[in-house]
């Protein structure tokens, strides 16, 4: 079992990028807006249901159904903010009203697949040419190769517009002091908008690169991954960008090893216990909670 | 910064053409709950070259008159003009943009962002023009060394003082045409208080229409030209430093409330 070792650490850091990413566009619409968005995992879905649609019934090519996925995820992202962010901030308990929200969105976007698509897992089928890679004994699928440039690309963007543009500052900024950045003239409304429009667009396209790395899903895939997300989150230290990222990529290994040694059942049950060990050394995780420093 | 103590600076009043109006209250009320006013029909003038500065016991609203110029609270009656145009109705972030800086009481920086950063957001309304954003930022780091030398570490890590030298930069990059201060010396030492005074004068001096808020009725005396006295969200006395010296009335009601305060 061992010579697979390398195929599976392989899958585990590709699988791992894209969890890292999931966690990503989760730690900043919570960060930046400290809304615990309990639908991530539905909307990642809906994403890969337009791969889907995009690939298996439309035969197009996946680079454009991430772009469609973006774009699609990003509109309802922005109806989202529009119609009810405002209004869930201005409550008195904005974390307990926003986490309720987002229950009712995820369990009608869960139900929404279902309508349109049924209960049937679907896959993402493309005919990639050449189908795989083989690196020594390691072999892996076009697919996965292109899930994981596309997700370190999106993750190095992300990084780029935070840490080293006006824009991502300020966003940083907004955690740190709301009043602050009114003063020095930043629509905080708008800039909010925008991210978390952005950020939902990247949840779409992750549900992408999950389609082409899974094997297939359905409607009620989407809890798997808001749980697998938050740990991911939680894990790295909540609302701390490059905390999701490694978090995703020690989870995302521990799952695939595990999954080698001791069954794909308990893959996800080592992940949880990763977890609590983290939290129990470092109660705010492995990065430490939140401040977003340069 | 040159540690020039502010009183050799202070009274103004030799002007003889009366200078440009910046900013105005006109008859302004406003409220943060319901109908509690906290300013009553205040009428207050900023002019440019000139500081304004307002004192009263705690609680007596000035915080919430530069709030109310700022736009963070709405009049309910009356109207704030900026440059004769009424900005009533304007968003506070779009206030930086008319050349309005406003320095907030407590803290108004993004600790965890550098030095650097915190200036560079103080920039965001010409964010599109990187060589003006660039040459901003160089020029207050130019204007204050310390901050120079400082610019890579968080603004976390600066000393009280040193803070609010950054506020303050940062609050000038734009070039405002009115800069709001809201007890700019609170919480420093001594010695970086005197600087702050100094550079308040001389911000003046170039023109600008500074308003004061402060507590520490002796040094914002000095330094002022005009003075507004607030009580319980009315402006009960008015005029200049001189003023303040020679009125019994005015002296009257400082003492009134200083003795509220002490006791
Ligand atoms: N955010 C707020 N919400 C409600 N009331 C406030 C708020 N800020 C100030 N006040 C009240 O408004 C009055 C004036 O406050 P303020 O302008 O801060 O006074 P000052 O700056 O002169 O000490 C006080 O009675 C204060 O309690
Ligand atoms: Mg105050």
């Amino acid at each position: 079992m061992t010579a697979l070792l390398p195929q599976v650490l392989i899958n585990g850091l590709i699988v791992g990028a894209i969890y890292g990413l999931l966690g990503l566009s989760l730690t900043i619409v919570y960060g930046a807006m400290r809304v615990a968005n309990l639908a991530h995992g539905d909307l990642v879905v809906a994403g890969s249901f337009i791969a889907f649609v995009m690939t298996t019934q439309q035969g197009q090519s996946p680079m454009l159904s991430m772009l469609v996925a973006f774009i699609g995820v990003a509109a309802i992202g922005g109806l989202i903010y529009s119609l009810a962010l405002r209004r869930l901030q201005n409550s008195p308990e904005p974390e307990i009203a926003s986490f309720l929200f987002f229950y009712g969105v995820s369990l009608m976007t869960g139900a929404a697949l279902l309508f349109i698509f049924g209960a049937d897992t679907r896959s993402v089928l493309f005919q990639f040419d050449p189908i795989s890679f083989r690196f020594a004994d390691v072999i892996v699928s076009h697919a996965r190769i292109l899930a994981l440039a596309i997700g370190i690309a999106i993750v190095a963007g992300i990084f780029f517009v935070l840490y080293r543009t006006i824009y991502g500052k300020a966003l940083r900024a907004a955690i740190m002091n709301r009043e602050a950045l009114l003063v020095v003239g930043v629509n905080i409304d708008r800039l909010s908008l925008v991210a978390f429009a952005v950020s939902f667009g990247v949840i779409g396209l992750t549900g992408v690169l999950i389609g082409l790395v899974f094997p297939a899903f359905h409607p009620f895939s989407g809890l798997e991954f808001t749980i697998i997300a938050f740990i991911v989150v939680v894990l790295g230290g909540l609302g701390h960008p490059v905390g999701a990222v490694v978090g995703g990529i020690i989870f995302g290994l521990c799952e695939q090893v595990t999954a080698l040694y001791l069954g794909q059942s308990l893959g996800m049950i080592v992940g949880f216990l990763v977890l609590i060990v983290i939290i129990l050394i470092k109660p705010d995780g492995l990065f430490g909670r939140a401040s977003w420093n340069a | 910064m040159s540690g020039v103590t502010p009183a050799r600076h202070a009274l103004r009043q030799d002007a003889v053409s009366s200078p440009a109006v910046i900013g105005e209250l006109r008859g302004v009320s406003a409220a943060y709950f319901g109908d509690i006013h906290v300013l009553q029909g205040l009428d207050l003038t900023f002019n440019a070259g000139r500081v304004a500065g307002i004192i009263g016991p705690n609680g007596a609203g000035k915080s919430t008159v530069l709030k109310t110029f700022f736009g963070l609270l709405r009049p309910l009656e009356g109207d704030v003009l900026l440059n004769g145009q009424s900005v009533a109705r304007t968003p506070s972030h779009a206030m930086a943009a008319m050349g309005v800086a406003y320095l907030p009481q407590g803290r108004s920086l993004f600790l965890d962002l550098t030095v650097e950063d915190n200036l560079l957001l103080g920039c965001w309304p010409i964010r599109s023009h990187r060589r003006a954003v660039r040459s901003a930022v160089q020029r207050a780091l130019d204007i204050f060394p310390s901050l120079h030398d400082a610019r890579r570490q968080s603004a976390g890590s600066l000393s009280g003082g040193q803070r609010r030298f950054l506020e303050l930069a940062r609050a000038l990059l734009l070039e405002p045409k009115l800069l709001l201060l809201d007890e700019p010396t609170a919480m420093i030492a001594p010695r970086f208080a005197a600087e702050v005074y100094a550079m308040i004068r001389s911000i003046a001096n170039e023109g600008v229409a500074v308003v004061l808020v402060d507590q520490n009725i002796r040094p914002c005396v000095e330094v002022s030209d005009h003075i507004y006295v607030l009580e319980l969200g009315r402006k009960t006395a008015e005029g200049t430093a001189q003023d303040l010296q020679t009125d019994d009335a005015l002296r009257d009601v400082i003492a009134g409330w200083l003795e509220v305060r002490g006791g």
